[in-house]
């Protein structure tokens, strides 16, 4: 069965803007959570769905977004409109320039640069702990102040800041998947040389993919560091790099909705796990090593 | 006092680095293979050290014994993970590949938390070598053990890969799948068993790393890390550079340890190793 593009899309999000509406404050709180963890899989599928890049940066980019915009905030907690922009676009251009370099690599070896991008992250903010207040982590009292909106808190502003950053993310994705742009990224995607020889500056489109999602990773950033009002770097940790890759994986990269339901409905899944304890590792693995097999399987047949 | 400090720097860069080294080499093997890069490895040793610690704490083992149960366990250990992982997914995407086994490195660390807990764990030290001097050069006992390990399990390795059929049919398979299969090798064995290979060498690394750093259940990952990192400073395909390149890991680590502070030595090693990385020899370009 297949439904229309549009008809998907927006039935998705208004079951997505239903959810906020109904779900009680109190739960909004782990939805959130879950919603940061479906655009960092969003800002993800830009490199990987897109360009066929492998990144395990994520959660450097999300952290620099968090820790970027609550320091600032604390010096100048009255400009947001310049600070959110600033750190957003500054971690986009990051991401881009340290993509460059690592166009060359293959999968894997991309993994482990990307993947010690986020280590490298990490033990800065261990290390500059006069700045960042290392692994004790730093209180992020300043909110985000909006001219029109006022502060923005409370779990259900921020849920709908997600969903529409959420919203925004799956517009560009769509308008860039279909644009010239879009398919000289799938075609470095689908063989890099024939594209090179037929004159795609690979360096250049796969860069810009990869900025774009460490500009939206940076977005998710800034909202979750200002929500739960304390950044530490167990927040940012390889590990949400890893689970957002994991669910794109699931999904299918260059999927739009898919990854983004997996993330939502196999992280909802996930937490009520936590009542098992030491055994959620274990069935953790389990379950997503069940989701890649299930998703192969359907795959080949 | 810089001799000293030298002296220092020597003796402990050798002790992590014939472990990196040990564990580059599965890396190796397991990627020459099947072009897969196994980020399960750390697992490997994880679980093959907490299985032999177990094992020690019920009967005694003698060195010969402890030496052939670690290499049995890993061995046990890899082939479990290949046929939970690649075996399953041979036709699969490289991605979807290499994150099951990311999933396999969960399912393993949540086995040692529900069996061995989270607390870090001291094992014995089954190998009872004794320290060495050799001029101005102080190796201490850890140190021995585990370059003797190391350098014990290079030459099996090489003499395996190079003397034996299978040895051979495993060095076919990862020069050319397809011209090996048409040679009668079976090419999904040869996997299997470069993932029993790797399993049982980590389990022998963990023989020399448990006693000097404990075994926890979340040390996987930077110990995989390490080793993959060695394994792209001796470029993959030679067991001696791979093995020196776990050996240089080593001895830069240990210089830095006494030369910068913690957190930052690891910043300085992440970095070095992204670089390395993205300037190392082309020869393995575009691949997986």
């Amino acid at each position: 069965m297949t439904v229309p593009r549009n008809l998907s899309l927006g039935l998705f999000f208004a079951a997505l803007a239903a959810v906020g509406l109904v779900t009680p404050g109190f739960q909004l709180l782990a939805v959130n959570q879950h919603l940061f963890l479906a655009v960092n899989v969003l800002a993800l599928n830009f490199c990987l769905g897109l360009g066929g890049q492998i990144s395990l940066a994520q959660a450097a980019f999300a952290g620099l977004g968090a820790y970027g915009s609550v320091l600032l905030h604390d010096r100048f907690p009255e400009a947001t409109l310049v600070i959110v922009p600033a750190v957003v676009l500054g971690t986009g251009l990051l991401a881009a320039m340290l993509s460059r370099p690592m166009e060359r690599l293959g999968e894997g070896f991309l993994a482990m640069a990307t993947l010690c991008v986020s280590l490298v992250f990490t033990n800065l903010v261990l290390t500059l702990e006069t700045v960042t207040g290392g692994s004790a982590g730093h209180m992020a009292n300043a909110r985000l102040n909006l001219p029109l909106l006022g502060s923005l808190s409370g779990d259900r502003a921020t849920f709908f800041c997600f969903a529409g950053l959420l919203a925004l993310g799956s517009y560009i994705f769509l308008a860039l998947r279909d644009s010239r742009l879009g398919r000289a990224l799938a075609a470095c995607q689908g063989d890099a040389q024939a594209a090179s020889s037929l004159g795609v500056d690979r360096a250049a489109v796969r860069s810009l993919s990869f900025g774009l999602g460490g500009g939206l990773s940076a977005a998710a950033g800034v909202i979750h560091g200002h929500y739960t009002g304390f950044i530490s770097p167990e927040q940012y940790h390889l590990e949400l790099s890893l689970k957002a890759l994991l669910f794109l994986v699931i999904g299918g990269p260059g999927n739009l909705l898919r990854p983004i339901l997996a993330a939502l409905v196999l992280e909802t899944a996930m937490s009520w796990l936590s009542v098992l304890g030491d055994a959620r590792t274990l069935v953790n693995g389990l379950l997503l090593g069940a989701a890649l097999l299930v998703g192969y399987w359907r795959a080949s047949r | 006092m810089l001799a000293l400090y030298l002296a220092q720097i020597v003796n402990s860069g050798l002790a992590l680095g014939a472990v990196y080294g040990v564990m580059a080499l599965g890396f190796s093997l397991i990627f020459s293979a099947s072009r897969l890069i196994n980020f399960a490895q750390g697992e490997l040793l994880l679980l093959g050290g907490l299985t032999i610690m177990s094992l020690a704490g019920v009967m005694q083992l003698p060195p010969a014994a402890a030496l052939l149960a670690a290499a049995v366990a890993g061995f046990v250990l890899g082939r479990t993970l290949f046929s939970t992982t690649l075996g399953l997914t041979l036709r699969a995407s490289p991605l979807r590949q290499l994150m099951l086994t990311v999933a396999a490195s969960l399912v393993f660390q949540g086995v040692a938390i529900l069996c061995w807990g989270k607390n870090p764990l001291m094992p014995p030290r089954l190998i009872p070598l004794p320290d060495l001097r050799l001029g101005l050069v102080f190796l201490g006992r850890d140190t021995v053990t585990a370059l003797t390990l190391a350098v014990t399990a290079v030459v099996v390795l090489g003499l395996f890969l190079g003397r034996t059929r299978l040895g051979r049919a495993l060095r076919a398979t990862s020069q050319n799948a397809v011209a090996a299969r048409l040679q009668g090798v079976d090419t999904v064995f040869c996997h299997a068993l470069s993932f029993a290979l790797a399993g049982a060498l980590a389990s022998l690394a963990a023989l020399a790393v448990g006693p000097q750093t404990g075994l926890r259940y979340d040390m996987g990952l930077g110990l995989g890390l390490k080793g993959f990192a060695a394994a792209t400073i001796g470029g993959y395909t030679s067991l001696g550079r791979v093995f020196a390149g776990g050996i240089i890991l080593g001895l830069a680590e240990a210089a830095m340890v006494l030369t910068v502070s913690g957190e930052f030595k690891e910043t300085a090693i992440y970095v070095l190793i992204t670089i390395l990385l993205v300037a190392a020899p082309r020869e393995h370009d575009e691949r997986p």
